[in-house]
């Protein structure tokens, strides 16, 4: 366990890049504790580092110094093998421009997480199926991603986030290339899975119509993280 | 306007440097692979041609006869009796020089005074007058090349000791050659000169003449020509030049059209590569070119851009290609030419020959291949809406229609491909379309037929290893326009690997099969030596004679290889004196009855070989007229038989046939039949005891080794070319799959990101490749097997006019499976390695 029974514990996270030869700060000493099942957004502008948070969280890019403990696992500390194993295994995904894989049908992207854990057979399949139709998406199963919209599209790649039961379920601008209303029924169907399975959801975004729905909301600014009320 | 467009297109070719650099390998090795062939051919023809052309200067004519030579009162009865003038008596040899044993100098004995009028190219350094004196005046003089005296650092004065069967002989040099010219001076560089007596007295000929050179005034050369027609006795004939010149090419022809033929496959398939890299890079910039579309960029404009950066590929490929060539050229001059002189004429001098035409014809080679090749993806951008650019499904799913179609366009260019094949009657090139029409229809099929069967693998890995089993067929499948090409240029190499190996294993195995029918004898002894040194022909009757008497010794069958003259050109005639069992080394196409041999024996008859028939169009029963010292005389063809000695063909006849009208020139070879039971070892060392050291004794395993040797040297080019050829496609293969990673980065990111390891990635890429590399093999079978078959029965027939059992080696067969794969797998290691070592953050930012 972290301390405090936080689950998610940041602690002195640094990060640069480098661009056209020269260091770019991205975080400087950040640090943050999450509670297991808090609904988190991170505000900020645009190449503030919200995504690149989340891919640190994700254990997908890796700090310059700083610790990120997840449910007792200190994720910096890990290979890059055993990083992979443990986002197989607890992190779940939800990107702005869906990312799901052309070549797989709608009921293979949603099976593949899963086939990756361990061959699920029929049981996968009647989850995977059981998921779809939560999200009015059961009679696209065998259809290929780029027959859906971009409101179906999403759908698919929550269900897709969720389908292995992950601890934390990272979403990088979610609605971001979707008109309001579609991003509001996606908002709103995140909130209610996540809710309703009790896991940690952090989502980035720079669209405030999503704050509502967060339990606390950061804002990146000048390399640290700012916690504001409303 | 256009500059800013074309800086577009060029910010997007220097972003994607691997992409350009692929491009331009295809066309660059395409282009060295077609000039290195022709440089190379070219060069050794041209500089068979050049020396030839130097040694007889002015001459129009040669007064020759078969390979006895002539008599040299011959010159003198047409100089003095007749009067005719501007005749120049030639006697020359090939002699290995004590100073340096590996070169053989061609030493030509003239008249210095008849000389005159000749040889332009002569003109003898200090004082040519004084040194045609010297050679005349003074015994064992001679003048040699100044390049050659350099080389062997000799100089006037020093004496060059030349090899001959009587010894060694001491040759005083009186002057160097040093012609007008660079190319005269490169021509006689290895060319010794000296009087007609002192080449007589060294090689032992006297009173023979190798041919008689004669220049033929252009005012009324008919009448000339019909004076000496005259006076000429049968077995002697007046050649021009030029027509000797175009034999000589018209002996090669068959040999380039199929050196060229894979020059070309090479080029078939750098196109394949070309066109996939230009449509990659069309295919890339769909969402460019539809912005630019969108802002007022007509479809004209856009092409001009494409075509205008095709064109600086194509300019800097070729060029590249012009240089690599080169290179390769002279690389390749080497066994070009020792192919060349093994199997048709002796090419003295080994350097690489550009023409401006040759440059010409690379560049319209390059530049014409690489615009046909874009024409396809120009096409495709032309479909670009200025709406929206088209998605990649959309593309794909436009591709998935065009293989359709691509299809049946496929299958017409195969049934074109067999029409030709067997329509054609005897022309070599129509044959060689033929296997480029089966291999370009075969590889048009190639993405249809990979797309059914990735089909059955996602079935059955489906069911083996779920999702992670479909993805590989899947990616393959879902990527048909870049995975189809890859696949169709890795089948043509490989099916032409395979087509090949299976004609040459054919080859091999008949030329095994016929050579152990034909080495009947146990031992062979190889009498070498020119034919005209005089006393030869007592001399091997004597030889014959000791070998006969030995105990061991059943029985001994003799051999003459000479040359008689039909049609006023040069036959290769075999005289033989064959026991009862030399008789059973013949092997007959059609059945003969059993007179035959005693025609053969009785009558004027001969037999032919099998390229004899084919290319002078003759038949059992037909005659064949040969100049004769009596005059022409027919000869009846009783049979055609087997043999792959050479490709150009040879008559045999009895011995006894060959003495009545030609003079004894002794024997070429003696075959030496054991007592049965006798051990051959034994017979060979008595042999030896008996035999002058020069002579060559072999036995029959040797001689067969030896001769299978030949057969892999003469092929070590052809195989060189179809490695070439394979080596393209790989970068084809290697190209395909970069630009197929380097598109698929974020979704390959996106696997990463949903946790598949970096192993599991690299073993998802090689999958992928793996299973095009099966798809490329599967089919490269049967398309090899056909062009195994072709090759065999349509191309080399009629080139060389061989008969060949198609050898159907299984092995070959997995080989070539084997080598798709394993290409595929190696071209796809990197790209592999390259994924697996991108961070997925890194993976999921790219565009």
């Amino acid at each position: 366990m972290t301390p405090a029974n936080n689950f998610i514990e940041i602690d002195g996270l640094t990060k640069n890049y480098r661009e056209t030869g020269r260091p770019v700060t991205i975080f400087d000493n950040l640090s943050l504790s999450v509670k297991r099942g808090e609904l988190l957004v991170l505000l900020g502008r645009s190449g503030s580092g919200k995504s690149t948070l989340l891919n640190l969280l994700g254990g997908i890019d890796r700090p310059d110094s700083g610790r990120i403990v997840i449910d007792g696992i200190e994720l910096t500390s890990l290979s890059e093998h055993r990083r992979t194993l443990f986002r197989r295994h607890h992190i779940g995904f939800v990107f702005q421009s869906y990312q799901l894989i052309p070549t797989l049908t709608v009921m293979d992207n949603l099976l593949l997480p899963l086939e990756l854990i361990q061959p699920t057979g029929k049981a996968g399949r009647n989850k995977a199926a059981e998921l779809l139709n939560n999200l009015d998406l059961s009679d696209r199963l065998d259809t290929y991603p780029d027959r859906l919209s971009g409101g179906e599209q999403q759908r698919v790649a929550i269900a897709r986030a969720l389908i292995h039961d992950p601890l934390l379920v990272l979403a990088d601008e979610p609605t971001g290339n979707l008109d309001l209303q579609t991003g509001q029924q996606v908002m709103s169907l995140l909130d209610k899975l996540v809710r309703q399975s009790g896991k940690t959801l952090i989502l980035a975004t720079h669209s405030r119509e999503v704050m509502g729905i967060a339990d606390r909301i950061l804002t990146i600014r000048d390399h640290s993280l700012i916690e504001t009320d409303d | 306007m256009n500059t800013i467009l074309n800086r577009a297109g060029r910010n997007f070719l220097l972003r994607h440097p691997w992409q350009l650099a692929l491009a331009l390998l295809g066309i660059t090795l395409g282009v060295a692979v077609v000039i290195a062939i022709d440089l190379a051919l070219d060069s050794a023809l041209q500089s068979f041609k050049q020396v030839e052309q130097t040694v007889s200067g002015k001459a129009t004519h040669r007064i020759a006869g078969g390979e006895g030579g002539l008599d040299e009162a011959l010159y003198r009865k047409l100089r003095v009796e007749h009067g005719i003038r501007n005749l120049a008596p030639v006697l020359q040899t090939y002699l290995p020089i004590q100073q340096n044993p590996k070169i053989k100098l061609r030493v030509i004995g003239i008249d210095p005074f008849a000389e005159n009028a000749f040889r332009s190219g002569w003109q003898s350094g200090q004082d040519g007058a004084q040194a045609a004196i010297r050679l005349v005046a003074e015994a064992n003089t001679a003048i040699i090349g100044r390049q050659t005296a350099e080389a062997l650092g000799l100089s006037i004065g020093d004496e060059l000791i030349v090899a001959t069967g009587t010894g060694d002989r001491r040759l005083r040099i009186v002057d160097l050659i040093a012609p007008a010219s660079a190319v005269a001076a490169e021509a006689l560089s290895n060319i010794v000169i000296a009087d007609i007596s002192t080449v007589q007295e060294i090689t032992g000929w006297f009173g023979r003449l190798s041919h008689i050179d004669v220049i033929i005034p252009e005012t009324d050369p008919h009448k000339v020509q019909a004076r000496l027609a005259d006076i000429l006795p049968g077995d002697v004939s007046l050649v021009s030049i030029a027509t000797q010149f175009e034999s000589m090419q018209q002996m090669t022809e068959a040999f380039s059209i199929n050196l060229s033929a894979m020059g070309l496959l090479s080029l078939l398939v750098g196109m394949f590569l070309i066109y996939n890299t230009m449509t990659f890079l069309v295919l890339q910039r769909r969402g460019l070119i539809g912005n630019l579309r969108l802002i007022g960029v007509t479809r004209r404009q856009i092409s001009r851009m494409i075509l205008t950066e095709a064109l600086i590929l194509a300019a800097i490929g070729t060029m590249l290609g012009i240089g690599l060539g080169l290179l390769l050229g002279q690389v390749m001059l080497q066994p070009v030419t020792a192919t060349v002189d093994t199997l048709y004429f002796r090419v003295d001098r080994l350097s690489l020959s550009v023409s401006p035409l040759q440059i010409g014809k690379a560049v319209l080679l390059g530049i014409g291949a690489t615009l046909l090749a874009v024409i396809p993806p120009l096409r495709e951008a032309n479909r670009f809406s200025p709406k929206h650019a088209l998605t990649r499904s959309q593309l794909e799913s436009g591709s998935r229609r065009l293989s359709r179609s691509i299809l049946l366009l496929g299958i017409l260019l195969i049934a074109a491909g067999f029409a030709i094949g067997f329509l054609s009657e005897t022309s070599i090139k129509l044959g060689l379309a033929s296997v480029f029409l089966l291999l370009f229809g075969f590889a048009l099929l190639t993405p249809a037929t990979t797309l059914a069967v990735m089909s059955c693998v996602e079935t059955l890995s489906g069911r083996l290893f779920g999702i992670l089993g479909k993805l590989p067929p899947r990616m393959v499948g879902a990527e048909i326009s870049r995975t189809g090409v890859a696949i169709a240029a890795l089948m043509i190499a490989v099916a032409a690997t395979i087509g090949m190996n299976l004609m040459i294993d054919s080859f091999r195995v008949t030329v095994a099969q016929w050579l152990n029918t034909t080495l009947q004898a146990d031992l062979y002894v190889s009498i070498a030596g020119d034919k005209t040194a005089r006393d030869k022909a007592v001399k091997d009757r004597q030889l014959k004679a000791i070998i006969a008497e030995l105990a061991e010794v059943d029985q001994v069958s003799t051999v003459l290889h000479t040359q008689v003259v039909a049609d006023d050109m040069p036959v290769k005639v075999s005289a033989f004196e064959l026991t009862e069992a030399s008789k059973n080394g013949f092997v007959f196409k059609q059945a003969f009855d059993t007179g035959l041999w005693r025609a053969f024996e009785e009558q004027e008859t001969v037999i032919v070989t099998e390229p004899y028939a084919y290319h002078n169009k003759v038949k059992a029963g037909d005659t064949i007229a040969l100049q004769t010292a009596k005059g022409l005389q027919d000869f009846k063809i009783l049979g055609i038989y087997y043999d792959y000695s050479g490709d150009r063909g040879r008559l045999a006849m009895s011995r006894t046939q060959y003495l009545r009208y030609w003079p004894d020139l002794g024997y070429t070879g003696i075959g030496v039949y054991g007592v049965a039971g006798s051990d051959l070892n034994v017979l060979e060392s008595r042999l030896r005891d008996r035999l002058p050291q020069a002579l060559d004794l072999k036995s029959s395993r040797a001689i067969f080794d030896a001769s299978m040797q030949v057969f892999n040297e003469t092929f070590l080019i052809t195989e060189t070319l179809r490695w070439l050829a394979a080596g393209i496609a790989f970068v084809g293969v290697f190209g395909s799959l970069m630009a197929l990673q380097f598109e698929r980065t974020r979704q390959l990111g996106i696997l990463r990101a949903i946790g598949m390891t970096p192993g599991q990635l690299t073993g998802l890429i090689c999958a992928e490749t793996g299973l095009m590399g099966l798809t490329a093999g599967l089919i490269a079978i049967p398309v090899g097997l056909l062009v195994a078959y072709v090759l065999i029965y349509i191309v080399y027939l009629r080139s060389f006019g061989w008969t060949m059992t198609f050898h159907l080696n299984p092995t070959m067969l997995i080989q070539g499976l084997l080598l798709a794969v394993f290409a595929a797998l190696l071209a796809g290691i990197l790209p592999a390695y390259r994924m697996a070592r991108t961070r997925p953050a890194e993976a999921l930012r790219a565009e």
